[in-house]
């Protein structure tokens, strides 16, 4: 039986387990008792904000009521914020404002004094890397955290050098260009990279080991070795969502998954608070996959990846508490409570079928509103789907999250949108009263728990049809999930064609005029382009004795099953990035690309 | 996955004199009734596909044949490949930058080979801006779609634009390039009256290798490292592919094995996509006539597959095909009783391919007793064609070339 299956019958099992409750809390008196206690301390426990208005509010909201088998449903069910199958919200307390907090009357409140982290993420990623270096300082100047995430360029993502015969107009196109360790010392220079209050994450798949290694050999370089232990952040690494939506692998899946998990491995022994992979559902959904679909295939990837680790032989309780997930949000209903569902099937299937205790049964959310409900006619009025958007992924206890510029169906995100997007964020989290005072003011209404339900029977039953294939890498083989994905993209045009889907200022009140703005389009100039080259080339020149044996290394590393991500950050001393893949490409081949 | 060394050769078609007799240009020719071929791609370091997968099956359910190229192809691939289908235009589909000089790279190559008339569109949804789609019409760009646009739109710009019906001429010169080459087979694919197809070449016909096999087994991964062992084995050897695509029920069809092909995006491979055009048996009305045109033009190999097809029948006869390969996956036992197998008896290779699944030695064991009953000598190779340097690949190459 996959791990697939096993999951769906835990979920199962669960599901009943908790109407069992729920009865036994209407009939046996004992159990009713100590249901109703527990309520009335979690109740009582609760602390006391008072409102600018000065309005009294419990901490936490809870449904009002004093029906046991109701209770019961609620505690097992859903649970409290913080407690199995998390459905309410990963940990106790989030989002909630610290500062000018009247203390409750019970100091050890259940929903204790956690300092709430900022869940705003900032995207960017353009030209070379002081280029991007230098925007990070200026959206970070007035934060109190600092949470730095990086696109890459296309020749980066690739595994390309920026020197690659046809790729000159890429470079620095959409993301950074990054060939070597220096570049990702600029990249990041300036920032405290080992310091608590700051991370970064970084939105690379097929080369992501080879990245992620530049950044541990840059962070040395700087701060030297005792930084690798401190280092904080995500590296995206999700290879199976490349395969099925996003195409941007570069290694044979096997031979990528086996890169994978050697960094893995590293990270987890060597980096303890590192996010070696996002599983990601994000490309999934912005390639055309219904909210079910994005939810069930990610769910179902994570899950293979978990499988694949414990092969390996590290400790689900390890690794478990460095996966981390990666969802869309767009504009249609199921985002009322997509994420909600998510955390649960997570929890039971990680308790139930991988033994994993609470740390590791957790689904980590990081969210980003949706860029394909994005459209360039008036394109102002993506400040309002975006501003959905992020309520949609605030009332799912998102961990973090990363709201779109309202430009970005037409241009890379200029300054003055970066800038807006990211005050949406703050404007709904510290200026609307919706999320400052009260846990889950949201959570529970009827028409969510209605949605929760219809989409856990989606997931569950797209979890069948996989297993039915033979689990997650049978059913890629039988392109799946891709052809899944596909017949919802053009499901998804023609709606918009006849008009099923409305799209205002698209296929509804559309404005004869075009009214998109002449553009001062963000694009690389071609001296920069220049300059990475330049760069790119005196370096190869400088480490022309080195970089044979440093290659050679690495080759010995891979055939002879050691651990390549170890060996890599030795390697990216002296060798380029497209230097390293076309070594590693003549040893593993390449990845077939799937249509 | 690039060569340079046959750039200045100008294509994978070897130097040969040839000769076509094409008709004179003011007769009736079956061109007009014929399909519209082009093809799509999507750049360079671009993975952005949803969008080009949504318009290519609008296109092929409007007749139109559609050659996809696939994503992350450079503009060399692109322009190559679009000359050798002899498309009539190029849509691309790029979403991650760069555009203006790629598009402009895309058109170079076309004009570089002779092929400028080949048409060239495409989009970007808001990526490209009105100023871009300004400038790339300045460099030859047929049309640039913006966002929003309506599937019919792009449909009926791509019948109206590169619809009419062109009279297929090739020209008289004899150096046998591939936009000369890509010609002569649309004149072959069109049967048009009055030709005739062979080319007089000095060189000796090319060994004509048939595959075939049922759909999934894993034919164009076969063929595709097959080439490159191919083109790995002898700097100089050129290898020509002509592949089939099953057309939807009298509308257009979608050409996609070029998009899952990695090492025959080469200069040394000429490859040729052809739709059945409503012909069963996993081949093109066209295919003889094209082999015709092939065999003598100078090539070391040319391997020809079929759509993927039922078992029942062999699609090849015998004399323009020198060996004949059968691939099959080890899970036909659920579907099909080898005895019901006539290719089995046909064959001169049997592969079984994925042989790493389970239950492949059970299968290659019962069809290596069927094939000792058959007393012809067939050869039996278990394969693995997905895995990089599979023995088992590497054992059919040195079969097909002993």
């Amino acid at each position: 039986m996959s791990a697939l299956a096993e999951v769906t019958r835990a979920v199962e099992d669960y599901n009943r387990f908790v109407e069992e409750q729920v009865g036994r809390a209407r009939t046996d008196g004992q159990f009713r008792e100590q249901m109703l206690n527990r309520w009335r301390a979690g109740c009582a426990g609760v602390g006391i904000v008072t409102t600018p208005t000065g309005l009294k509010l419990p901490r936490l909201a809870l449904p009002q009521t004093d029906e046991p088998g109701e209770i019961a449903r609620y505690l097992f069910g859903e649970g409290l914020p913080g407690e199995f199958p998390f459905m309410n919200a990963a940990y106790r307390q989030m989002y909630l404002q610290v500062a000018g907090v009247a203390a409750g009357p019970n100091r050890k409140s259940p929903i204790g004094n956690v300092e709430s982290e900022e869940p705003t993420r900032l995207f960017a990623g353009l030209g070379v890397a002081e280029d991007t270096n230098q925007r990070f300082h200026y959206l970070t100047r007035q934060q109190r955290s600092i949470r730095l995430s990086t696109a890459f360029d296309g020749p980066t993502l690739y595994g390309l050098d920026s020197d690659t015969d046809g790729v000159f107009g890429k470079i620095g196109e959409g993301g950074v260009a990054i060939d070597m360790v220096e570049d990702m010392e600029r990249l990041y220079a300036g920032f405290p990279l080992g310091d608590e209050h700051f991370s970064v994450s970084m939105t690379i798949n097929g080369p992501a080991p080879i990245i992620l290694a530049m950044y541990v050999a840059a962070a040395k370089r700087r701060f030297g070795p005792e930084i690798v232990s401190k280092l904080r952040g995500t590296v995206q690494g999700d290879i199976l969502k490349e395969v099925q939506a996003q195409n941007e692998i570069i290694f044979p899946i096997e031979a990528s998954l086996r890169f994978l998990t050697d960094m893995v491995e590293f990270t987890t022994t060597h980096m303890p608070r590192w996010y070696p992979i996002s599983i990601s559902g994000y490309h999934i959904a912005e390639a055309g996959a219904t909210p079910v679909q994005q939810a069930a295939y990610t769910l179902a990837n994570g899950f293979t990846y978990a499988e694949l680790f414990r092969e390996r032989g590290l400790e689900v309780n390890r690794f478990g508490p460095r996966l981390s997930f990666f969802l869309d949000c767009g504009l249609d209903i199921e985002y009322l409570a997509l994420a909600r569902v998510c955390r649960k099937l997570w929890a039971v299937g990680m308790r139930d079928v991988f033994g994993a205790n609470a740390p590791a049964q957790l689904f980590k959310l990081h969210t980003q509103t949706s860029g394909r409900s994005l459209i360039a006619q008036e394109f102002k009025g993506n400040l309002t789907r975006t501003a959905v958007e992020l309520m949609l992924a605030y009332i799912n206890a998102t961990n973090s999250c990363h709201s779109n510029s309202a430009d970005e169906p037409f241009t890379t995100p200029s300054e003055e949108y970066v800038r807006l997007a990211a005050q949406a964020q703050a404007v709904l989290l510290e200026e609307t009263g919706l999320f400052q005072f009260m846990m889950n003011t949201l959570g529970g209404s009827p028409g969510m728990k209605i949605v929760e339900q219809t989409v856990e029977e989606g997931v569950l039953s797209e979890f069948r049809a996989i297993d039915r294939l033979g689990g997650v890498l049978a059913a890629i083989e039988h392109r799946y999930q891709r052809s899944q994905i596909q017949a919802a993209a053009h499901r998804y045009e023609q709606q918009i064609n006849n008009g099923v889907r409305r799209i205002i200022g698209l296929n509804r009140y559309r404005d004869a005029a075009d009214t998109r703005p002449a553009l001062s389009v963000v694009r690389t100039p071609r001296r920069q382009k220049r300059l990475q080259i330049d760069r790119l080339e005196k370096f190869k020149r400088n480490h022309r004795a080195e970089a044979g044996r440093a290659l050679e290394a690495l080759a010995q590393t891979v055939e002879s099953g050691g651990n390549v991500f170890a060996e890599l950050v030795r390697t990216v001393e002296h060798c380029s990035l497209g230097q390293i893949t076309a070594r590693l490409h003549e040893l593993v081949g390449h990845y077939r690309p799937a249509i | 996955m690039k060569t340079t060394t046959a750039r200045r050769q100008g294509g994978s078609a070897p130097r040969s004199r040839a000769g076509i007799h094409p008709p004179p240009a003011r007769k009736r020719h079956q061109a007009s009734g014929s399909p519209v071929r082009i093809l799509t791609a999507v750049p360079i370091c671009d993975g952005h596909d949803s969008a080009i997968n949504t318009i290519n099956l609008e296109l092929i359910h409007h007749g139109i044949e559609v050659i996809y190229l696939g994503y992350h192809r450079s503009a060399r691939d692109i322009a190559r490949a679009a000359i050798q289908e002899d498309a009539r235009a190029i849509g691309i589909s790029s979403y991650n930058g760069g555009h203006v000089e790629f598009f402009g790279e895309v058109i170079e190559f076309l004009k570089k080979n002779g092929a400028g008339d080949i048409g060239v569109f495409g989009g970007g949804g808001g990526t490209i801006t009105p100023a871009d789609a300004r400038l790339l019409a300045k460099k030859g760009v047929d049309r640039i779609f913006s966002a929003g646009t309506r599937l019919a739109e792009i449909v009926e710009f791509v019948k109206t634009r590169y619809g009419a019906p062109g009279i297929p001429t090739a020209s008289r010169t004899t150096i046998l390039t591939d936009r000369r080459l890509a010609k002569l087979l649309t004149v072959a694919e069109l049967n048009v009256r009055g030709s005739r197809f062979e080319v007089r070449g000095s060189a000796k016909p090319s060994r004509v290798v048939g595959i075939t096999g049922p759909g999934g087994a894993g034919k164009t991964t076969l063929i595709d490292e097959l080439a490159m062992r191919f083109l790995r084995s002898d700097p100089k050897a050129r290898v020509a592919i002509l592949s089939h695509d099953p057309s939807l029920a009298g509308q257009g069809a979608l050409l996609g094995d070029r998009a899952t092909m990695i090492y025959s995006q080469d200069d040394r491979v000429f490859m040729r996509s052809l739709a059945t055009r409503g012909q069963a048996g996993g081949l093109s009305p066209a295919t003889k006539r094209c082999l015709q045109v092939l065999k003598p033009s100078g090539f070391d190999l040319v391997l020809v597959e079929t759509v993927g097809i039922g078992q029942e029948a062999m699609p090849f006869g015998r004399e323009l095909i020198n060996q004949t390969v059968l691939v099959m996956s080890p899970d036909y036992g659920s579907r099909l009783q080898l005895q019901k197998i006539v290719m089995l008896q046909e064959a001169d290779v049997v592969v079984v391919n994925k042989s790493d699944l389970a239950g492949a030695k059970t299968a290659a064991a019962e069809i290596e007793q069927y094939l000792v009953l058959n007393h012809r000598g067939q050869k039996l190779i278990s394969t693995v064609a997905k895995r990089h340097r599979d023995p088992g690949v590497d054992e059919l190459f040195r079969w097909l070339g002993s």
